[in-house]
Formats: structure tokens, C-alpha cells, sequence
């Protein structure tokens, strides 16, 4: 049960790294196989720019369970921690407006405004199928903001900047590497 | 309209970053706001979420991002380093002049400056202070270099650059003044990038050895290690060769930059996992991760800036700054000058990536306006933005610097300032010269 809540807690990066898997592999394919046989599947490279697009979008609602989406925050520079939390979080309010505003946008384009032809070219089903990860992944990701503000501000809990580098890290990997090569 | 726009626009997205909103958000409600003050329909932003980034040209960024962690990972950037390091031999600031190479070797595929002070600083500012070069004089020459391989090709805000810039068409009113400008595109952006990166390489060498005269730093008694050089050389091949298969197979028009970076891939993977013997599927997969937020993060500010940009050019904002621009000045100099000292500026306070997707709807058509070279353009841009790591008050390299060699920031950053000058010196050059930039893309045809 346990592992079950961890893979729903991480589902976008599950979704996402074998989406990068697939793409990565069919690009692949598609140099291998013009080079040797001089031939190319049509469908691979739209194929791969949709696949590319949920990609980023499910990409974009990890980064924000991350807390990875680069703010400016230097002007925050001399004030207390809990302070801050509470001024990010207010600033997240229209991260959410915005979200849900554009969910309601995507869907009302997808299901409302588009055109019955708007299809794929080579594989021929219906575009809706690609533009649906906008709402999903925008719904997601807002659900992300308040779960990471609540983690902030109700538990207390303080989250790792993904950016930062580990210096300690670094520092026993390299020593571990020079153990190997020497 | 007009003025009620821009401080709608601009107003609003400066006040939604000071209260610390992500620079995405910040670009997208002041965007949202201003389409619905004027009316417009804001379904464009759907198709916008669609159409900016579902291009095969930038697929090449998740590909280069995950090559570069693949790479990482697999120890092929080490290698790159201990290479670098048997070069050191008998010069006077000899050391210090391999840190600048390992820095640049590393920076190519890293594409990260504080991860380069950091892989590159833990191994030569305790190796340099082992021979007596000063604490603060290692660390700032490791700091100072940690931004350059943002330059080097296969770059990765390049890559942003010429994605941002391929929906930006010189304005008729440009082309009409100036004659057709030339069309932007990767390939030509990486080799544009060669000759400004080795410049600023060599102004910090020269810099570094002035200064390590003046100090007495001298290399080692013994001069070159031949043995040494050739054992890392052979150890190191295979991550000598990545680059050679990477912007080989791109300027031979074999590969575009894309699958460049896919084969990259897939040789980091088969010298990873079967010649070095360091890549194992935890790593793999943390590799992939790590490219799925940094992806995902950079793209959904290229959604936001997109209609964000878009916004711009229907209100013909850009026009109304280069005319603001031109009636100061239409000397050309003082006009880069000014785009220099305000890249600098903001360089120092944003990350780079995003500066480069917001500024470039902003500044690029005042580019073109002012007759400015748009690939020349992209390369002074991404230079002074690479100077941003080395200077306070948010220099990451500096912070890491800090942390490896054990003495304090201010100290640092004195002791980075005359690199930061003569880097400074150089972008300026740079600038001014424009064939520095564009002559080698001419000469291989492109």
C-alpha cells in the first residue's frame, strides 16, 4: 500500500521518464535506420514531438512538486524564513488562478472549438488526444502548488532547493574516484 | 493604449516577481491580464501551450540535458578534468590555466556553471593550494571560469537562444534600412559561439598568468610528465571523442542538432556501461529525472514567454523601445554598450535560461532595428549572461567556491573582480568586432 501512495506521489516522473525513454529510442531508430538503409518512418518524428509535449507538461508538474521553478528572491534576502513562506504563498494564489483559469480554457478549446479535422497527419487520430495533457497536467500541477505549500506552511517540513548542489556529495564521489583510477 | 499596455505588461510582471512568484507565473498572469484588458481571446493561449513547444529543433534540449547528466554520470566529464590537469607541467600559473581548460571541457557538457565549479573545484583548489597558489586566487579563477562553458558548443541557452529567435522575423522596417538579415539557426549559433568562447578563454589565461607572476606562482620543477599526459590522454579517449562525434556530425550536416544529441546519448550509454564500466540503472535513472524538471520547468517559462512575446510584437512594444533607443543615441557603440551593462545587470539576479526566453522578444527586434546581426546578437547575449555566476550578490560559483575552499565570500569576490574586468573587456570586444563571431559560420558556408 505504501509503495502503491509512492508511485502515485511521484506519478508524473514515472510517466515522464518513459516518455523520454521512448522518444530518446525511436529518434534513435530513426538515425540508425536512414543511415544504414536510407529509409525513414514517416510517423516517427511526429510521433515523437507529441510524446515531447506531454513530456514537458508532466516535466513542468514535477518541477513544481519539486518547489523547482525558479523565482527572484533577493530582495527577500534580510527577511526571517517564516516570512518568506508566507509571501511565496500568496504570490502561488495566482499560480493557481492562472491554472485553473487555463484548464478551464483547454478544455473549453478542446472540447468546444475544435475543429473536426484538426488530426494527426501521419497517424490520423484526432488532435484532442494530444491537446487533453493540458488540462490534466495543469490540474496536476496546481494540485502540486498546494501540496507543496501545505507541506510548508501546515507541516513544517522543509523542502531541499533540487538546485543546490550537495558540496558533500561531490566531495565523496570524487574521493571515491580516485580511489578507483589510482 | 499603448503606455496602459506596457505598464499593465511590464508593470505587472515586475510586481508579481518581487513578491517572489515564479518568473513562469509572473510572465503568464501579467500576459493573461493584458489579453483580457484588451479584449483579445485568450484560447490563443491553448494553442500557444501546443505550438511553442511541440517542435522538433527543441527536442534537442531534454536531449542534450540528458546526454550531458548521462555523461556525468558515466565519469566521461571526469576524464575531461584529469586530462585537463596533466597539462598543468612547468608554466607559471600553470595550474591554474588547467582549471581554466577543465572548466571549459566540463562547462561544454555540462551546461551548468555552479555543477562545473563544483566537479572542477573539488578536484584542482585543493590540488592548486597543494602548490601553493593562494586560497582565494584558486578559488576566484575556478569561480570565474565555472560560467564559461555556457558558451562552448553544444550550448544549451544557445539552443534557447535560436528556438526564441526562429519566431522572431526582423521587422519589415529593418529589413527595409539594413537589406535581408541572415536566418538563425543552431548549427550556425554553435559555430558562431567558437571563436567568442576561446576569446574569453584566453583573456582569463592571460589575466591568470599576470596575476600568478605577480604572486610567484611557478609550475612544477619537473617539468612536463610525458608518461603522465599520455596515461590520461588514453584513459580519458573515449570522453575526447564525444565531442568530436557531437559537433563532427552536426557541421558535416550528417546529424541536426537534435539527433546529435541522441546519439550522444546512446554512446554515453554503450562507453558508459560497457568501457568505463561506471553506469549502472539507479544513476540511469536519476539521469532521467533530472531532465524531466529541468526540462519541464524551462519550457513551461518558453510557453509563457511565447505569448508573452507575442503580446509584444502585436503591440509593436519593441518598435516603441528602439525608437525610445534610437532618438538618445544611433551610435551603435554606445548602444552596445548599454545592452551590455543591462545583460550584465540582469544576469546578476535571474537565471539564465529564463532571461534569455524573456529577453529576447524584448531586445531582438531593437536588434534588428539598429542593424545588429541577430547570431551575433544571440552570442554577446549568452556571454554576458555566462558572467552572472562569477559576480555578487547571487554568483552560484562564488557560493561553491566558498564552500570548497573554506574562506569567505568577500574574500572570493575581491579576488574575482580582475577576472570579471577582463572577461568584461572582452564581451565588449566581442561586440564591437562582429566578424569574430560570424566570420567562421561564413567560412564553413553556412
Amino acid at each position: 500500500m505504501k509503495k502503491f501512495w509512492g508511485i502515485l506521489d511521484n506519478i508524473e516522473s514515472y510517466i515522464c521518464r518513459t516518455l523520454l525513454a521512448i522518444f530518446v529510442c525511436l529518434l534513435m531508430l530513426q538515425v540508425v535506420v536512414r543511415t544504414l538503409f536510407n529509409f525513414s518512418f514517416s510517423w516517427v518524428e511526429e510521433a515523437s514531438i507529441y510524446m515531447f509535449v506531454w513530456f514537458v507538461f508532466f516535466g513542468a508538474s514535477y518541477a513544481a512538486k519539486m518547489a523547482a521553478h525558479n523565482r527572484v528572491t533577493f530582495q527577500f534576502k534580510f527577511l526571517p524564513p517564516r516570512a518568506i513562506k508566507y509571501i511565496e504563498a500568496f504570490a502561488d494564489l495566482f499560480w493557481v488562478f492562472f491554472n485553473v483559469y487555463f484548464v478551464y480554457l483547454s478544455i473549453d478549446f478542446i472540447f468546444n472549438k475544435m475543429n473536426r479535422f484538426q488530426s494527426s497527419q501521419t497517424m490520423g487520430f484526432h488532435l484532442s488526444w494530444v491537446y487533453i495533457v493540458l488540462p490534466i497536467a495543469f490540474s496536476l500541477m496546481t494540485f502540486r502548488v498546494l501540496q507543496v505549500n501545505y507541506k510548508k506552511i501546515i507541516l513544517n517540513e522543509d523542502l531541499r532547493d533540487p538546485d543546490a548542489i550537495d558540496l558533500e556529495e561531490v566531495r565523496a564521489e570524487t574521493a571515491n574516484s580516485e580511489q578507483g583510477t589510482k | 493604449m499603448e503606455s496602459q499596455i506596457v505598464l499593465i505588461l511590464f508593470g505587472g510582471f515586475l510586481l508579481l516577481l518581487f513578491i517572489g512568484a515564479p518568473i513562469t507565473v509572473a510572465l503568464g498572469v501579467s500576459t493573461l491580464i493584458s489579453f483580457l484588458y484588451l479584449g483579445e481571446n485568450p484560447i490563443k493561449f491553448v494553442q500557444i501551450a501546443f505550438t511553442s513547444v511541440g517542435s522538433f529543433p527543441l527536442m534537442a534540449l531534454p536531449a542534450f540535458i540528458l546526454a550531458g547528466a548521462l555523461m556525468e554520470a558515466a565519469g566521461l566529464s571526469r576524464r575531461l578534468i584529469n586530462v585537463a590537469e596533466s597539462f598543468a607541467g612547468p608554466f607559471t600559473g600553470g595550474m591554474s590555466a588547467a582549471t581554466v581548460f577543465a572548466c571549459l571541457f566540463f562547462g561544454a557538457i555540462s551546461g551548468s556553471g555552479p555543477a562545473t565549479t563544483a566537479a572542477v573545484g573539488m578536484l584542482m583548489i585543493p590540488a592548486m593550494i597543494e602548490r601553493g597558489y593562494g586560497r582565494s586566487f584558486s578559488s576566484a579563477i575556478t569561480a570565474s571560469s565555472g560560467g564559461l562553458g555556457i558558451v562552448i558548443p553544444p550550448s544549451i541557452p544557445l539552443i534557447i537562444f535560436g528556438i526564441a529567435a526562429l519566431g522572431m522575423p526582423p521587422p519589415p522596417a529593418a529589413v527595409e534600412e539594413f537589406g535581408q538579415f541572415q536566418t538563425v539557426s543552431i548549427p550556425k549559433l554553435f559555430i558562431a559561439g567558437f571563436m567568442p568562447a576561446f576569446l574569453i578563454a584566453g583573456s582569463l589565461l592571460i589575466m591568470n598568468y599576470i596575476l600568478a607572476k605577480k604572486h610567484g606562482y611557478k609550475g612544477s620543477s619537473d617539468g612536463w610528465s610525458a608518461r603522465h599526459i599520455w596515461c590520461e590522454l588514453y584513459r580519458g579517449f573515449w570522453a575526447l571523442m564525444a565531442p568530436v562525434v557531437i559537433l563532427g556530425g552536426i557541421y558535416s550536416g550528417f546529424f541536426t542538432p537534435t539527433e546529435a544529441a541522441i546519439v550522444a546519448i546512446f554512446y554515453t550509454l554503450i562507453v558508459g556501461a560497457f568501457i568505463y564500466r561506471e553506469l549502472s540503472w539507479n544513476k540511469l535513472f536519476t539521469a532521467l529525472e533530472t531532465t524531466t524538471w529541468l526540462t519541464g520547468r524551462v519550457l513551461l517559462i518558453m510557453f509563457t514567454a511565447t505569448v508573452f512575446g507575442r503580446l509584444l510584437v502585436e503591440n509593436q512594444i519593441p518598435a516603441v523601445i528602439a525608437n525610445g533607443m534610437l532618438s538618445i543615441t544611433d551610435n551603435i557603440y554606445i548602444i552596445w554598450t548599454l545592452v551590455i551593462f543591462f545583460l550584465l545587470f540582469v544576469g546578476m539576479f535571474m537565471e539564465t535560461l529564463a532571461t534569455i526566453l524573456i529577453l529576447v522578444p524584448v531586445m531582438l527586434p531593437v536588434a534588428y532595428s539598429v542593424g545588429i546581426d541577430p547570431i551575433h546578437f544571440g552570442v554577446v547575449m549568452v556571454c554576458c549572461l555566462g558572467i552572472g555566476f562569477q559576480t555578487p550578490p547571487l554568483g552560484e560559483n562564488l557560493f561553491i567556491a566558498s564552500g570548497i575552499s573554506n574562506i569567505s565570500i568577500e574574500k572570493i569576490s575581491v579576488a574575482a573582480l580582475p577576472f570579471a574586468f577582463i572577461n568584461t573587456v572582452a564581451i565588449f570586444i566581442i561586440a564591437f568586432v562582429p566578424e569574430i563571431a560570424l566570420w567562421l559560420p561564413r567560412f564553413f558556408g553556412y
